[in-house]
């Protein structure tokens, strides 16, 4: 007799929707790159003449 | 109003960044006297070959002032005078340039001088020239058929 799958669920972990861990790492992620070629460009004006 | 608190954390550091930025730049204005190259200095660009210092380009000895040298530049298409220069190791240089026709770029490839000329306006930078070698002028605003072929050159000597 066919049997309804019904009971064979798998479990999966779902992050609450409203977390913005990616949110908070591409941010960073950008702003790091932003700030470290910013920087780079400094020195590199006060190296030359 | 609720946020959430990494919210908080990007908006602060945006601020702060901002804040770091515009603080460099208002020093490098207000009390480093930083200004652009072209700073309301007029000339007549059809008299320029009998207007003073450009009646005489090339490098000059000045006394009494912030600078030890005057470097002076005439560009015009498709050409800088003098078309090269010797300036001595470690001079305290004001580099002076102006055009006699059309906009053309001065950039002395590998430093912080890089200014535009333009007609009717007269551009400057100093500097301490303090590394020797030479260095090459270029135009870097198209200015018309010969623009890749005008260049000058600074040699930096001992
Ligand atoms: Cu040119």
């Amino acid at each position: 007799m066919a049997q309804t799958q019904l009971k064979n669920k798998t479990h999966t972990e779902v992050e609450d929707g409203s977390s913005l861990k990616g949110t908070l790492a591409s941010v960073f992620f950008v702003g790091i790159f932003i700030v470290l070629t910013w920087v780079g460009v400094y020195f590199l004006y006060l190296d030359r003449f | 109003m609720h946020m959430h608190k990494f919210e908080k954390v990007w908006l602060i550091f945006g601020v702060a960044a901002l804040l770091v930025f515009l603080t460099v730049l208002g020093v490098s204005a207000f009390y480093l006297g930083n200004q652009p190259p072209s700073c309301l200095a007029t000339i007549d660009p059809e008299k320029v070959d009998t207007t003073a210092p450009f009646n005489e380009p090339g490098l000059k000895k000045v006394e009494g002032k912030d600078w030890d040298y005057e470097l002076v530049f005439v560009a015009q298409a498709f050409a800088y005078t003098p078309g090269e220069v010797e300036v001595p190791l470690g001079a305290k240089v004001k580099v002076i340039a102006t055009t006699k026709d059309v906009i053309h770029g001065f950039e002395v490839a590998g430093t912080n001088i890089n200014m535009m000329v333009e007609p009717g306006y007269i551009s400057e930078h100093v500097t301490v020239f303090d590394k020797p070698g030479e260095y090459l002028i270029l135009c870097n605003e198209y200015c018309g058929t010969g623009h890749h072929m005008m260049t000058s050159k600074i040699k930096v000597v001992e």
